[in-house]
């Protein structure tokens, strides 16, 4: 077992294999911050990645299209973004109660939809499936370890790396995101500023719903070919502890997903190897506590800030 | 005066929420289904056209009121704590395992023996949040959720592993738990176990622990004004970490008295969400542990209606999750109580101004 995972290691393999899975933490995670940073911290994005999961591999499937079921899974989880906002910034619903109902709805809607559209009650399973595409880089995908490095990977590997590039230019390099960030900090400041509060927070979490959107449209053709009920178990609220790992910067963001994936990667390969007596509950476990574990060291050196601060 | 007219323009609000929601989710029943008025009649007239479909709705509706009132105890002192599924786990384990391994106790001894036990895991699990938020500031949010993971596969390790019942095949779950645990049914026509009797009590306590006693005075105000409370000689940090003791101490009974009145052995994923329930029933109750009486018979009501629709009719049971998320977003919806109570306001001025 420890020889095949070492081996893995060896050849690189395991590159591919962490950045499967670190895929839809860290864009979620994006999400998350981006609605965070803006003070209007996005809990939906379990029950988004859930919708656009769906809607996406159904209009995929239908119109034989990735392209357009990534795009369709994306309207979906802005347009509920959006709806979010709605309720919270003008019917004054709780952010974190407008988070939690989109959750309940991610999972219902989509069982809902499943029996209502397909006739089915667990999962679609399309014959024909067009899936998000993987890229082979001609020539490099020939040479031993770079090959494996840098060839092979799904497109949303390379859209999720980028989208930490383009966030951390959004955030610290352009005047929205001077604005955002003023907007979380002191929304009341920025408001005497001529800032509109609302405006930007509205589109802080129309970027959540997008991320979230990619995610969960990688989730059903990317990651796998079919839509499970609930198939994202806690991944989005993986995401969210992302945030507060990764110092609520999109370069912590990026090394907290990895370390995530990471501990999934070993997970999946300690699972499926042969003879491991590991009970799985226990590596199941591992993400959780680690983000628990995270939360406190956090909070200590955030107090430990303060302390010096004052 | 001013009180209960705002209590009582509260309750409107909420009522006629829960009717909108519920006119809402007739108008996608008339979209998708081919059988509209089959549908909307086992949806709410099915739950109490028999005892055995009553029944069950208040047995649904036990365990809810348990993690409603769970809920409502932190949301009052200011913590979003989202852990009362991963706390009933630990605490219908705890309170499980007296059940199954104490034999040759009589059930006046044992049952509140159980009881004890689940309170005590619930609250041992709870604090652990609770003391990462009180002394370290950590997001009781995100800990809360992951803690929920850890106990249910933990259960779940324990289930498969260590107490499995041998003849229970393919499934995991401990022993049958003794005779003397058990929670009869109180009436031969009903199906409904003695557990809701101890849900009542349990709201009636909360309620007096609340509103007439100084510990619960001191938690409504940490979370109303805690700087407030602070500079009042509060030891917020204690009132905080004790919200989420006894909130998993009632989210652990909740679990337990499914064990022993409803399943008869502790099963794994025996909850499908009930302490996530409990939030939805909290804020439909606005945290106050009478209303949540109420909140969890309408909220198991609607569950039930749900399930005999998908019986008699072409309409899925999720419809009634969505009338949920519409009835939790309408509820929650501060914008339009604020205006309701202000045209009152108005209106009421306006009366004074014309005499």
């Amino acid at each position: 077992m420890l020889s095949n995972l070492w081996g893995q290691i060896i050849d690189l393999t395991i590159i591919a294999i962490i950045l499967r899975v670190t895929v839809p933490i860290l864009l979620s995670a994006l999400g998350g911050l981006i609605s965070d940073l803006a003070g209007v911290v996005n809990i939906g994005l379990e029950g988004l990645m859930l919708i656009s999961a769906f809607t996406s591999i159904a209009v995929g499937s239908v119109t034989n299209s990735w392209l357009v079921g990534v795009l369709a899974g994306v309207a979906a989880t802005v347009l509920i973004s959006l709806a979010m906002g709605f309720f919270s910034l003008k019917m004054k619903v709780d952010i974190i109660i407008a988070g939690f109902a989109v959750n309940i709805f991610g999972s219902g809607f989509t069982i809902f939809m499943l029996n209502t559209v397909f006739g089915l009650t667990g999962n679609y399973n399309p014959e024909h499936l067009n899936k998000i595409p993987v890229i082979r880089i001609p020539f490099i995908d020939d040479i031993p370890l770079l090959g494996n490095l840098l060839s092979g990977h799904n497109l949303m590997v390379w859209i999720s790396l980028l989208a930490v590039l383009f966030s951390f230019v959004l955030i610290y390099r352009t005047p929205y995101g001077v604005h955002l960030r003023s907007v979380g900090e002191a929304p009341d400041a920025a408001r005497s500023l001529g800032i509109h509060v609302e405006r930007i927070q509205y589109s802080a979490l129309a970027w959540s719903g997008l991320f979230a959107g990619l995610a969960g449209a990688y989730f059903s053709m990317g990651l796998t070919s079919m839509f499970v009920k609930d198939m994202t178990a806690g991944t989005g609220f993986l995401g969210l502890a992302v945030v507060l790992f990764g110092n609520r910067n999109p370069i912590g963001v990026l090394l907290g997903s990895l370390l995530f994936g990471l501990a999934n990667a070993i997970t999946t390969l300690v699972e499926t190897a042969p003879g491991a007596h590991i009970p799985s509950q226990f590596i199941k476990m591992i993400p959780y506590l680690v983000t628990v574990l995270a939360l406190v060291i956090f909070a200590i050196r955030q107090k430990r800030k303060n302390l010096a601060l004052s | 005066m001013k009180r209960k007219s705002s209590f009582l323009l509260d309750l409107l609000g909420i009522a006629s929420a829960a009717i909108v929601a519920v006119l809402i989710g007739f108008i996608i029943i008339l979209l998708v289904s081919d059988q509209p008025l089959q549908a909307m009649k086992s949806l709410l007239v099915d739950p109490i056209s028999n005892a055995f479909n009553f029944g069950t709705v208040l047995n649904k509706a036990t365990p809810l009121i348990f993690t409603g009132l769970a809920l409502s105890v932190v949301f009052r002192a200011g913590v979003f704590s989202m852990g009362a599924e991963g706390q009933l786990y630990v605490g219908a384990f705890f309170g499980a395992w007296v059940a199954t391994f104490i034999p040759g106790l009589p059930a006046a001894i044992h049952i509140p023996l159980i009881l004890i036990f689940a309170m005590l895991g619930g609250a041992l699990y709870g604090a652990i949040p609770g003391l990462l938020k009180a002394y370290y500031n950590a997001n009781e949010i995100v800990s809360t959720l992951m803690l929920n993971f850890v106990a249910t596969l933990s259960v779940s390790y324990l289930l498969n592993n260590v107490f499995k019942d041998p003849a229970s095949g393919g499934y995991a779950r401990m022993p049958y738990i003794q005779p003397s645990a058990k929670l009869g049914k109180f009436m031969e026509a009903l199906p409904t176990h003695s557990g809701i009797f101890i849900a009542i009590a349990a709201a009636v306590i909360i309620y007096l622990f609340l509103y007439k006693t100084k510990g619960g005075y001191e938690l409504r105000l940490v979370g109303e004004n805690p700087l407030f409370a602070e500079y009042g000689g509060i030891n917020t940090k204690k009132v905080i970490v004790l919200s989420v003791m006894i909130s998993g101490a009632l989210a652990g009974i909740g679990g337990v008295v499914e064990v022993i009145g409803l399943h008869g052995a502790l099963k794994d994923q025996f909850s499908v969400g009930l302490g996530f329930d409990g939030i939805i029933i909290a804020l439909l109750a606005r945290n106050h542990p009478i209303g949540v009486i109420a909140a969890a018979f309408f909220y198991a009501y609607l569950q039930v209606g749900a399930q005999t629709m998908q019986m008699n009719s072409d309409v899925s049971r999720e419809l009634a999750v969505i009338i949920q998320v519409l009835l939790v977003l309408l509820v929650s919806a501060q914008a339009i109580f604020a205006y309701l109570k202000q045209r009152v306001h108005r209106r009421k001025r306006g009366e004074a101004n014309a005499l």
